[in-house]
Formats: structure tokens, sequence, C-alpha cells
């Protein structure tokens, strides 16, 4: 696991306060970011369809759209 | 003459050569005598402009013209056939629609050719490079996946991709895609298109002398037109090429003349249709090539790429951008170009003669676009490698003809590849993607909203600072960008698509996501027919939930503020046929026609929700979508939640007080 970074705000009450900072890692990608390479088989390529993808794969209407009737 | 006059003269006089301020351009014309035969030379040559054309009043489309049709003088207000201005303007408008859409899908179903042969096996050299991607597209043209081979499923995709074209009744299955709301609209308002050519055709036709002579008739095939191509067309050259190629993923990359190299074979890759330019990738790494290199006294092959090409293989592989349209002359004129190898559309027809003045060979390779004086090799998909390997070796055979050289040192770092598939991944992770922490923060008030900054480059205005002047403005006011084409190359070369520009230019509220999520404030999406991935990332928006119920209640905003191509034209009028309001800079082409310029400006948003708007300045630019932005907020009722946030610290303190 990588250190945790903190850094001091100022909190409602006005105190100094040290809370967890960023999570993403600093600099630029000396690599590409393979994401899409990290699927290991059909199923789990279509399983992230339905997921990733719901807005447009999965068996429900997604959010703005789950109470209406196809167009 | 009068004091005014001689001032105006003196201030014509004093207008710089070349209009930009690209610090590498500037620094090459401060240090190399640059003979009269660029862009910026010749467009001197051309002014004054004809009035008419500007205004989209003049008609030539039959020999009883051309006609200039004026409706503020009573003489001439009618053309020899009898139509008025907003004929005249409309019919010019949608042919440009006509145009824009037809390159696009041209574009696009030559992509399909090789994505099929590649799928046959007749295509050494291709692949499938996602299969993830390519099952998306098959669930898209009801193709079964189960246990099919990727090669079955690739050959039907690609059936049904080519069918697109020539399909009669339609709709283009990549309409179904668009928010439930928004097909509905276009069904109802007679724009869902059939296949693209046929909407292609019927433009055509009905802007033939004697068809069709009502404006909103006329604009309504444009509209049909516009959305084959953006849903359509452009989207399905986008998907292909990201099955072929893989689909974009952030990727570090850098902009501007500055990425040439003194001490190696310099190879520009320009144009648009990245099939070829892949290969080059791939053949310029064989150590054949490197050995051959070596042995005509270079370090090695450097690869570099202007326009949109430049966006695919960035966006890809990393290769690094040499600069956006206007940057095309310039780098011929570092005199360390050794080939510029060119596919289509955007190409000047000057390169030829630019390069005669140094040493650069420009190369052809597409049977539809040829440029005297350059050298055509033709590009074969069946047999791409030996023709990648054939340009390479006459590019390398080339440096030993160099003349002097001058590369300016100005050079800047990129992030690219922000697909639509890796936003919704980069904000949610591979198991939980989604679009809700952006719908979040604009409905809690940290992002006001999305812009949409796209398009060309256009010598009528000062180089690069339409793009970087409005991007700044949008950022710094909360606004989330996102970039495709010239416009993103000019943003990158400005230093905006890096992460800490988000410290450095924008908002608090904006900084502050992108920090979090490690994202820049303006995040380059590709090339031009991958504006379609805005449409993708739009309509997300919408079916996330929180944001209404189409793209037309979204708080997003479109701009091209340096058009120039019909491409522009097609582009944009697909976002406002989309629900967007959309605003163009530099110039607009139907000025001279009031009722039809009425008609897009206004009378649009009744019909699709969105319309159409034009400002020469950038900060007119970018308040007229804040505005925008802000109208569709409180429609939505989330600019309240804005409001509340924003208290600082002394308030909270009062509240916490009392
Ligand atoms: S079509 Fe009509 S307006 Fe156009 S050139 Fe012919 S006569 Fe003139």
């Amino acid at each position: 696991m990588v250190d945790e970074k903190k850094v001091k705000k100022e909190s409602w009450t006005g105190e100094d306060v040290e809370v967890l900072g960023e999570t993403y890692a600093e600099g630029k990608p000396d690599t590409p970011v393979l994401w899409r390479k990290k699927f290991k088989n059909r199923e789990e390529m279509l399983k992230y369809l339905k997921s990733g993808e719901r807005y447009w794969f999965s068996d429900d209407w997604y959010g703005s759209e789950k109470r209406k009737t196809p167009a | 003459m009068a004091d005014n006059e001689k001032e105006k003269k003196a201030q014509k006089q004093e207008k710089p050569r070349f209009t930009t301020v690209d610090a590498a351009i500037l620094d090459l014309c401060n240090n190399v005598e640059i003979p009269e035969i660029t862009c910026w030379d010749r467009t001197k040559k051309q002014s004054p402009r004809c009035s008419f054309g500007e205004k989209g009043i003049c008609c030539r489309i039959c020999s009883m013209g051309p006609c200039r049709v004026d409706e503020s003088r009573e003489k001439l207000k009618y053309g020899v056939c009898g139509v008025d201005s907003n004929t005249v303007a409309a019919r010019n408008f949608i042919r440009m629609i006509a145009g824009g859409a037809a390159a696009h899908s041209d574009h696009a179903r030559a992509g399909a050719e090789t994505f099929l042969a590649a799928a046959k096996g007749e295509a050494p050299g291709y692949a499938i490079k996602d299969e993830q991607k390519l099952l998306q597209l098959a669930m898209d043209f009801d193709v079964s996946v189960g246990d099919r081979s990727v090669q079955d499923i690739a050959i039907e995709v690609g059936e049904k991709g080519m069918g697109i074209f020539g399909e009669q009744f339609g709709p283009i299955p990549l309409t179904k895609r668009a928010p439930l709301k928004r097909q509905k609209l276009w069904a109802e308002q007679g724009m869902l298109p059939r296949g693209v050519d046929r909407e292609i055709v019927e433009i055509m036709h009905r802007t033939h002398i004697g068809v069709d002579m009502d404006p909103v008739n006329l604009m309504q095939q444009g509209s049909r037109a516009a959305i084959a191509d953006g849903w359509g067309g452009s989207m399905l050259a986008t998907e292909l090429q990201d099955i072929m190629f893989g689909t974009p993923v952030p990727i570090l990359g850098r902009s501007n003349l500055g990425v040439l190299e003194k001490e190696q074979v310099n190879i520009v890759i320009h144009g648009h249709e990245p099939s070829l330019s892949e290969m080059i990738v791939a053949v310029v790494q064989d150590p054949e090539m490197i050995e051959r290199a070596k042995q005509k006294g270079a370090q090695g092959i450097n690869l570099a790429g202007i326009c949109c090409t430049a966006n695919e293989i960035l966006m890809r592989h990393g290769v690094p951008l040499a600069g956006n349209f206007l940057q095309q002359e310039m780098a011929i004129i570092t005199g360390a170009v050794d080939a510029m190898v060119v596919d289509v559309q955007c190409l000047m027809g000057s390169l030829p003669r630019v390069a005669e003045c140094f040493h650069t060979k420009v190369i052809t390779t597409n049977y539809r676009a040829k440029i005297p004086g350059a050298t055509h090799i033709q590009f074969e998909e069946h047999d791409a490698v030996e023709t990648a390997k054939k340009i390479v070796r006459a590019a390398i055979d080339n440096f030993p003809n160099r003349k002097e050289v001058y590369i300016p040192d100005v050079e800047c770092d990129l992030i690219g590849g922000f697909s639509h598939e890796t936003i919704n991944y980069l904000l949610g992770g591979m198991f939980r993607a989604s679009y809700k922490p952006l719908n979040d923060n604009i409905i809690n008030g940290r992002i006001l909203g999305v812009a949409g900054v796209v398009g060309c480059n256009n010598v009528k205005c000062e180089h690069d600072a339409g793009h970087i002047d409005l991007v700044k403005e949008l950022i710094a006011n909360n606004v989330l960008v996102l970039q495709t084409g010239c416009s993103a190359v000019a943003c990158a070369k400005a230093g905006l698509m890096l992460p800490e520009a988000a410290a450095k230019y924008a908002g608090p509220g904006l900084a502050e996501v992108c920090e979090t999520v490690g994202i820049p404030p303006v995040l380059h999406m590709g090339s031009c027919v991958d504006n379609s991935r805005i449409l993708m990332a739009a309509t997300a928006m919408v079916k996330q939930g929180g944001l209404g119920d189409d793209i037309s209640g979204l708080p997003v905003a479109g701009a091209a503020p340096e058009w120039m191509s019909e491409k522009a034209i097609s582009i944009g009028h697909y976002f406002v046929a989309s629900g967007v309001y959309t605003v163009f800079g530099t110039t607009w082409p139907t000025t001279g026609a009031s009722e039809l310029t009425d008609l897009l400006f206004n009378g649009y948003e009744e019909i699709t929700g969105g319309k159409w708007d034009f400002a020469l300045e950038s900060n007119v630019q970018a308040q007229k979508m804040i505005d925008h932005i802000k109208k569709k907020r409180e429609a939505l009722g989330i600019e309240k939640a804005r409001k509340r946030i924003l208290y600082d610290m002394a308030m909270r303190r009062e509240l916490d007080a009392g």
C-alpha cells in the first residue's frame, strides 16, 4: 500500500487540521495507463459492458431513463 | 488625407506578417528568412474579400448566375431564378454540411474497408486490438456475440458498419445511443437519418436550382445529414479505429515544432486517416530502417504529426504533435522535415511549392487527395507494411539533401488519450466506472458545467489565440473543457493539458476535482471525427441522471472559435441538432440572410433545444457560454446548491455563532 499523503487544511470552525490528501499518482504517466488490458476474457469484457457502460448495455434503463419506455 | 484615415492606414501597416501567438512560429520568423510563400502572405494578397461571398449570399449554383442577392437593396433582392437571400444562404449552408459530412463519412468508409479487410485476414499488419470495444459495437449493431470467434464477429460488424452508408430506410443504428428523449425528438422532427450517403445526396438534390426553396425545410435536411455525420459516419470512424488501433488511454505526449530533431530523420504525418500512419509508427521502429537512417548520417528516425492524423497517433502511441493546421508550412520552413506524408483533408495546396524552397519531400498517399508537385505513393491496405516502408525509405534517403536547419526550441508536454471510456473509468474505477462523480460535482457546484471547444485554425484571426483565451476563461470559471482537433493542439501547446494547469488556471472548484481525480482541466479527446466521443460523454451525463433527461437540458456548451472548414459547420450543426448551444468565432456564413440567421440563432432552440451563436471576441464567446450554462443550471434547480456551497469561512463562523 502506498503511503497516505496528509495535507493541512482549515476546518469549518477555522482550526488547522490534517486531512487525507489526494490519492492519485503525481507527475506524468511515463507509460500509458493500460486499464483496458485488465480484462482477462470475454466474460469479463461483457460484464464490464453491463456495469461500466451500463448507460447503454445494462438490462435496465439507467439513471434519467429508468422509468421510460424506449423511444 | 484625414488624420484618422492616416492612423487607420498606419495601424494596418503595423499588423505583423504572421498573426499568431505560437511561440515557435514567432521564433522561426525571427530566425529564418521566410519567402512570401505562406498562407499569411496569400491571405494578404486575397484581401479585400467579396462581401457577398463572406455573407453567404453569392449563388453560383446555375449558369444564369453567379447572382449576388442582397435583401437590403431592392434591385438585388432576388437571384435570376427568383430566390431570395435566405434561400441562397440556406442552400450554401447545407451544402457546407454535406461537404463536411461527406469528408467525415468517407474517412469512416475507408476505415470500414480496412477494418473488413483486416477481419478477413486480407490486410497483413492490421488486427483487432480492442476486443471489448468490438463486442460493444457488435451489441449496437445487433450482432450476436456468444462464443463466436473475434474474426467472425468482426466480419459481421464490418459489414453492418459499411451498411450505414448505403442504407435507404434507416435509422442509422448508432443514433440509438442518444438519450431516448432525443431520439423521439429527431423522429418527430423528421431528422432521424436514414443512410449517410442518402442524406448527403438529398442535400445535393434539394439545393439544385429549382428544388427546395424553403429555408426551414432546407435546414431540416441539413440537420438530418449532420446527425448522420455525428451519430453515423464520425462515430463509426471513431469506433472502428478504436477496435483496430486501441481505445485511447492517458498517455504522455509533446507538442510544437520543437519536437523535431536536428540529428534525426524527421517524418511528419499530416491529414486525418490513421490507417497508414499506424503502420508508419510500426515501421520507423524497424531495425532495418534505423540502420538505413544511420547509414545516411542521421542518428535515428523521429516521427511527428500535424492536424488530426497527429491527434490519432498521439492518443494511441504518444507520437508528438508538431503543430496544427497553420503550422504545416512552418514545419517545412524549419528545413528539418525530410518527408511530409499526407493523407486526406486540411492539406494546403502550397506544400510542394514551400517544400521546393527547402528540401522536404511531400508525399501524397491517398488516391482521393493528390497535390500537383508532390510525389505520390499510393497506400494499399492489403500491402500496408510495404507502402509504409517505401515512404520511410524515401524520407531517409532525403536526409542528406538538407540545407539550413532551424528548429525553434519551443515545445510543451501534454497528457492525451481521454476517450469517453477512459473518462468513465477514471471517474469511477474498474468496478464502479461512472459519470456520477462528474454529475455530482456539477450538481454541488464545484464544476459549473462542461464545454466542448473544438475546430480548426483560420488565418483570418490570430492563430491559436481564440482557442487558448476562450479555454482559459472557461476553466477559470470552473467549466471543464473537452477538446478535439486543431483546437486541442493549440491548448496542448499552451500547457493547458497538464494536471498542473488545474492549479494554475482553473477556478477553485474545478481545480479541486481535477486534483482529486488526477486529470487536467482540459481533456484531449482526439481528432475531429472523435467529436463523437463528446456526444457519448454528454449522453452518459444524461443517462447517469440528476441533470435532466436530454442533452439540451445539460449545463453544457460548444464552440469552434477559429473554424474554417465545411467539416466544422457539419460538426457544429450536429451539436446544435443534438441539443447543444454552439458558438462560432472568426466569421459567420449567413450574415447576409436575416431570417435564416434568426432561425439558426434563435428559432432552432424551439426545434432541437440547441442553437447557433456567433461572437468575434473570446471573452464574449466565453460569457455567452457561461450564461447559457447558468441558464441550464437554473432550469435544473441546481444554481441554488452552488450558492449555498460558496459560503466563505467568515460567513460559516457567523452561522456557527448564530
Ligand atoms: S440558382 Fe438562382 S440565384 Fe443561384 S445562380 Fe442560378 S439563377 Fe442565380
